[in-house]
């Protein structure tokens, strides 16, 4: 693992208004990650865990502090710039897969790289590399229709990796499978860390599927409670 | 950028066939609007080719004055030698007209009787593409007919047919650029004149060809001077204007189909419209998904102005050709007092139309296409 943080937030707020009321979901977090480290994080409903996720992924902006990924402040880059950004340097990874069904395995990989200038060899050399990643190399042409949970969230992994982002984030990516499905995934997820070097982000209520991260954070009322190295 | 514009059309194409049966009703209400807006286009651009009047023009018709209809004008024979020697007239034709109906009609059968060894020198831009002219001249009930009445009537060389009293051998089939000629049947004037009621000697009109367009309204007013003393003074006015003189109540009816259009028109946009809207509004977190995969406001509305586009383009397309087979198979001819018009549709149509089914489904989209790029990506997702 590479010690050099590849997310460093600094005193990071979240704050919006529900109605009349000011909502402050994340308070003045402070976190460091370094590359390749697979950190889980945990904590109740409301406790901020998805915003934390949600800003680090670029999909939300912070109302105050610095959070900077891979040497770059994100929170001071425009809507567009953003979008650009989370291309090259996000892969998402959802609970619920979102796939898009009329699309085979294949075409929903390749949705990422459909906005680049890759030539169409390179394309379908990069979209075959990942599904071959997740073990999914010979289901490529089937629909989501036709895949098992687990199958649906291995593409959706693939589908993150197509672009070969640093950084993975995954919003609860075995809270829909059953105990084999989420065993595989992790397994999956643990691999890509430790052996390709992605850096993973997790939020799970789930401690068993905790326990396949580096370390533990739980978060609660908008603000870090304690951090847990977990045994490799 | 152009490939990327492409990716994006093709998977909006792709996400078309995820509802087929919606996909599917939406085109056949654009093909069905569109179609009405291309016979009604086809049907006043056929009526405006007819009667407006060219700098290139240059046939006159003399026609008895006060008259309007082929049963009542009766010019004596012997005025085609009197217009011939007027200066300016390149050459004189006397036509005889018998029609099966006067009134406005879809199906008008219009005789026109003229000297059988005059035809060819009057209008060298006939065509015989079936028969021969010879033939024609040589029988005395042989009859030349215009290619669209052929067609309407399923008519063909050798056939015989009957109407408006008249019982005619077909000797040939004819084309001419004038859509007028090729609505007809050329007969010999002794035989129509024999057989109706005004008999020898007696014509219904003149049709004088001048030597130069700008002669036109000079050797018009000629005409009508030198016969304005005789006891059959004429009316001499350009061929355009005659025939919209003539066919004014199917110009008027013409003026009103223009709203039928406009109607079909903007029922297409609702119904482009309001499927937009459905379908952004059960694709608000899949536009969050592609948001989050780094896909930047300006490709989702790409995305779905591109749906908007395909649905409204392959609609259209369908509508469009649909309305143009349906007017080259049908042969539709309105007639009223002897003109017959022939509804025809023309690639201008074709091009015209596809660009209003583009246009309409770019615009029934724009709404839809604002709201999903302008959506809170995280809102979105929790939707």
């Amino acid at each position: 693992m590479n010690a050099s943080p590849l997310i460093h937030c600094h005193h990071l707020t979240k704050h919006y208004r529900k109605g009349k009321q000011q909502v402050t979901p994340l308070q003045a977090l402070d976190l460091k990650v370094p590359r390749g480290e697979f950190l889980a994080l945990m904590g109740p409903s409301g406790s901020g865990k998805t915003t934390l996720l949600n800003l680090i992924a670029g999909i939300d902006s912070p109302s105050e502090g610095e959070l900077i990924i891979d040497g770059q402040d994100i929170s001071q880059l425009s809507r567009g710039k953003l979008s650009r950004w989370r291309a090259q340097h996000v892969g998402y990874i959802f609970q619920l897969y979102h796939l898009i069904p009329v699309l085979s395995a294949y075409e929903n990989v390749e949705l990422p790289l459909l906005l680049d200038s890759f030539s169409g060899r390179e394309r379908r050399e990069r979209v075959e590399l990942a599904l071959r990643l997740v073990g999914l190399e010979d289901r490529m042409h089937h629909k989501p229709k036709e895949l098992s949970g687990g199958q649906e969230q291995r593409v959706a992994i693939a589908r993150a990796l197509v672009a070969d982002p640093p950084l993975l984030v995954a919003d609860e990516p075995t809270g829909d499978l059953d105990r084999d499905a989420a065993a595989s995934v992790l397994q999956l997820l643990q691999e890509l860390s430790r052996e390709h070097g992605k850096t993973i982000v997790m939020v799970t209520h789930d401690p068993k599927a905790a326990e396949a991260a580096d370390r533990l954070l739980h978060l609660e009322k908008g603000k870090l409670l304690e951090s847990e190295a977990l045994p490799a | 950028m152009i490939s990327q514009a492409l990716r994006l059309s093709r998977l909006a194409g792709k996400q078309l066939l995820r509802h087929r049966l919606r996909s599917l009703l939406t085109l056949f209400g654009v093909a069905a609007g569109l179609f009405l807006f291309t016979a009604v286009s086809s049907l006043q651009r056929s009526l405006d080719k007819a009667t407006r009047l060219e700098a290139t023009d240059s046939t006159l018709v003399v026609y008895r004055e006060n008259r309007f209809c082929p049963s009542t004008s009766r010019l004596p024979e012997f005025y085609e030698e009197e217009i011939r020697a007027i200066p300016g007239v390149r050459e004189v034709i006397p036509i005889q007209i018998t029609v099966n109906n006067c009134n406005a009609s879809l199906d008008v059968i219009s005789f026109r009787g003229v000297p059988p060894d005059q035809l060819a020198r009057f209008a060298p831009e006939l065509e015989i593409i079936d028969g021969s002219l010879s033939d024609w001249q040589a029988r005395s009930d042989g009859a030349l007919l215009g290619k669209y009445f052929a067609s309407r009537r399923g008519l063909a060389v050798g056939d015989a047919f009957e109407a408006a009293g008249l019982k005619v051998q077909v000797s040939g089939i004819l084309d001419s650029p004038e859509p007028q000629d090729n609505n007809v049947a050329y007969v010999q004037l002794p035989f129509l004149q024999q057989n109706s009621s005004s008999g020898l000697g007696t014509v219904t009109q003149f049709n004088v060809r001048v030597e130069a367009p700008e002669d036109l309204e000079r050797v018009a007013k000629a005409i009508d001077q030198r016969f304005r003393a005789e006891s059959e003074p004429t009316y001499t006015q350009p061929e355009k204007a005659f025939i919209a003189n003539t066919a004014g109540e199917l110009l008027s009816l013409a003026a009103f189909t223009r709203w039928i259009g406009l109607g079909a028109v903007l029922a297409v946009f609702a119904l482009l419209g309001n499927t937009l809207l459905m379908v952004q509004r059960g694709r608000v977190k899949e536009n969050a998904v592609l948001r989050t995969l780094g896909y930047p406001a300006p490709a989702i509305l790409w995305l779905v102005l591109s749906e908007g586009a395909l649905l409204g383009l392959s609609g259209g397309l369908s509508g469009v050709l649909g309305a143009m087979f349906m007017l080259q198979w049908r042969r539709i001819s309105m007639g009223t007092e002897g003109i017959a018009l022939t509804v025809e549709s023309d690639p201008r149509i074709l091009i015209s139309g596809l660009l209003l089914a583009l246009g309409l489904g770019l615009f029934a989209s724009l709404w839809p296409a604002w709201i999903a790029m302008k959506r809170p990506v995280v809102e979105s997702l929790r939707s």
